[in-house]
């Protein structure tokens, strides 16, 4: 009798101490909100208006997101360094950040299939003399630290054995540095570096050539282990290009033409 | 002199940006105080030897950059132990255990600059240890100590521009994100600058004016 | 809860870079210490000097220094120098903007220990015919730098700690921005800074050790 009672005991106990497992989507439904990393020195995919309100293509692509799980959107900002570990501490639920799928990036954040696609431009100061990409060699260079554009420019400057390469802590530094004439050159996508152009708020600054690397695929990200989540966001993707919401986003934000193709030709995701 | 582009809606973003500051600032200096005195008078009651573990443990928080510590303490309670708290919290946290550490040295240099042999009177007069803390020690050590605690706050309100790591929009974040719509660092930056001088300018006189006055009757 | 897997080893073998990285660490602090305990004997002097320009140039140095925050001074030194066409390294900026924070508060400390200095000691070395210049250089500020030994060494403190504000204007060659660096790309934020507050931890703890032994070894009485 006794142990049947400590029996029953040590089962409720258990139940009290492991509840149904709930996953991160479960949990975003649950609390009504979700809230997204979005990266906002980064126009046209985020910036801030004239009331210092977020806006951009990611901060709508969040937006839709949120719209469809039938939640209200948080707009969290992060800088590129920090979007991950925002995610990682779970001060975020996602990120909405245009975060190249890089594989050393998927060892520790879950990626879906590419929401969106640049190509990278270099990016340098009206002074310096450069007339195509290779121009940088033996320059001070900079991007932000961590990113696609900056790994790949700081492998370039090591394989040059000359000039310099500064990793600033975000995006608008490294347009700042570059307008002010500390670095020579930048690699930024084109999208970001056109509208900084345009926007007239770097002075001195000019697109010099595209760089040759291989097209920079952007997903959304979230825990590594939220299978059901980044299902979700899988199919949540495809229905913005399939409803035509991908295109009118590229419209209202980048402008005309043709939106970045989302597929690779000749292999599955 | 200036030809700006900063409205009056950007004051008021940076004037968030320095109420958060003063927030941060003040829950952590309220804190810390009181963790630091608790700390500091523990220190001087039980000796050297056994308070050498929490003299350890707070002489970490004076031995490496605060940033490391937000950083650490952010990932430590939210990625390993995966609790779910606001940046906020682990800076309030963090700032707070951080001025305690500082303070507790303060307090334990206060109470070390009552005579002994004052106490002892005080004892002898029938005093207890909470009549002699209370009526000998504190208004005495309080007059050591003050001038350097209004340092101490000053300096937690300094560090707090560091809270950024921790993605709490503090003054000189609130000024970055402003200079990156405006591109004028210099004017915005000055701004900032003046601010933080504002407020630590005049207390930190005050706080040498109090050592000045006390340390002459 | 606790489902974080660590993986020190992976964080392990950047040991050798961020060890690297701690010796660009001190040299930064060492320089800026040096430079710095100059810069602040001349603005000690300034003050003194009673000649306005260099006494008010010197005291808005100290307080601006004493009175906004060091990261703050470290971002001015690259970006608000940077909109005057002065453009500095990240390595120069850090070191300038530590310089110039550790000149501030060592001026501060120095004009402390001045008044525990007799104004008799000027006056009899002034009646033995020695110049102004002369009594401070060789009276006044030998004892003016001892009794601020300690506050020197706080200061040494400080500035090892300060090198980790470089990260904000691009500096990745010291223990901090090797860090971050190594965190912007792996994302072992946990391991990657425990190893470096650990290397930091060891570093104060030289410098303070050190200093001991120099103070037992220069202020034998």
């Amino acid at each position: 009798m006794r142990t049947s009672i400590l029996a029953a005991w040590a089962v409720a106990a258990t139940a009290v101490a492991l509840p149904a497992q709930a996953d991160k989507l479960d949990d975003i439904i649950a609390s009504g909100t979700l809230r997204c990393a979005v990266v906002l020195d980064f126009p046209p995919m985020g910036s801030r208006d004239a009331q210092n309100n977020p806006i951009g293509f990611d901060v709508d692509y969040c937006s839709d997101l949120a719209a469809a799980l039938g939640v209200t959107a948080e707009v969290v900002e992060t800088t590129f360094p920090e979007r991950i570990p925002a995610l990682m501490s779970g001060s975020v639920d996602v990120a909405v950040a245009s975060t190249s799928d890089t594989l050393e990036r998927a060892k520790t954040v879950g990626f879906t299939i590419p929401y969106y696609s640049f190509e990278n431009a270099v990016v340098a100061n009206e002074k310096v003399e450069m007339s195509n990409w290779e121009g940088m060699k033996g320059k001070v260079v900079g991007a932000t630290a961590g990113t696609y554009e900056a790994i790949w420019l700081e492998g370039k400057v090591k394989e040059w054995g000359e000039g310099e390469f500064r990793p600033y802590q975000n995006q608008a530094d490294v347009f700042l540095a570059l307008s002010q004439g500390q670095l020579d050159a930048t690699v930024s996508t084109v999208e970001v570096a056109e509208a900084n152009v345009k926007s007239g708020n770097f002075p001195g600054i000019k697109i010099v050539d595209k760089a040759p690397m291989v097209p920079d695929y952007v997903a959304l990200i979230t825990l590594r282990e939220e299978y059901g989540l980044i299902n979700y966001m899988n199919l949540f993707i495809n229905q913005q290009v399939r409803t035509g919401r991908y295109a009118e986003l590229y419209k209202k934000w980048v402008g005309e033409g043709e939106p970045a193709d989302l597929t690779v030709k000749g292999v599955y995701r | 002199m200036f030809d700006t582009a900063l409205t009056a809606n950007d004051l008021i973003f940076l004037a968030k940006g320095a109420g958060m500051t003063l927030i941060v600032t003040g829950i952590s200096v309220l804190l810390g105080t009181i963790l630091g005195i608790l700390f500091g008078v523990f220190r001087y009651q039980v000796g050297p030897w056994w308070a050498a573990p929490l003299t350890f443990v707070l002489d970490i928080f004076r031995s490496i950059p605060l940033l490391i510590q937000l950083v650490l303490a952010n990932a430590f309670v939210t990625t390993v132990l995966g609790f779910r708290i606001s940046g906020f919290t682990v800076a309030c946290g963090v700032l707070s255990l951080y001025t305690s550490a500082y303070c507790a040295e303060i307090v334990r240099g206060g109470i070390e600059s009552v005579p002994t042999t004052l106490r002892r009177a005080a004892r002898s007069l029938g005093m207890t240890w909470g009549q002699d803390m209370r009526s000998i020690v504190l208004p005495l050590a309080t007059r050591v100590a003050l001038p350097s605690w209004i340092g101490l706050a000053l300096g937690v309100m300094k560090d707090s521009a560091l809270v950024f790591i921790v993605q709490v929009v503090e003054l000189l974040k609130s000024t970055q994100i402003l200079i990156t719509r405006l591109q004028e660092p210099l004017f915005l930056l000055m701004i900032c600058g003046l601010f933080y001088f504002v407020i630590s300018f005049p207390v930190a006189r005050l706080g040498g004016y109090l050592e000045r006055r006390w340390s002459n009757d | 809860m606790f489902n974080y897997n660590f993986r020190w080893a992976q964080a392990l073998n950047s040991l050798p870079q961020m060890l690297e990285g701690a010796l660009v660490t001190m040299e930064i602090a060492i320089l800026s210490m040096a430079v710095g305990i100059v810069v602040a004997i001349f603005l000690t002097v300034f003050r003194l000097s009673g000649q306005r320009v260099l006494a008010a140039v010197a005291t808005i140095w100290v307080e601006v220094a004493r009175n906004t925050p060091a990261l703050f001074q470290i971002y001015m030194v690259h970006f608000g120098l940077g909109s005057f066409g002065i453009h500095l390294s990240p390595y120069l900026s850090l070191l300038i903007g530590i310089t110039f924070n550790n000149a501030g508060y060592l001026a501060e400390n120095f004009r402390g220990a001045l008044k525990a200095i007799p104004d008799t000691q000027t006056r009899a070395a002034r009646s033995l015919g020695m110049s102004a210049g002369q009594a401070f250089a060789n009276v006044v500020m030998p004892q003016m730098l001892r009794i601020s030994f300690l506050p020197m060494t706080n200061q040494m403190v400080w500035a090892i700690l300060m090198t980790s504000l470089g990260a904000v204007v691009a500096m990745n060659t010291d223990l901090y921005g090797v860090t971050s660096d190594l965190n912007a790309r792996t994302f072992r934020t946990f391991e990657l800074f425990a190893i470096a507050a650990v290397i930091f931890y060891l570093i104060t703890k030289a410098i303070t050790l050190a200093a001991r032994l120099l103070a037992a070894r220069l202020f034998r009485y």
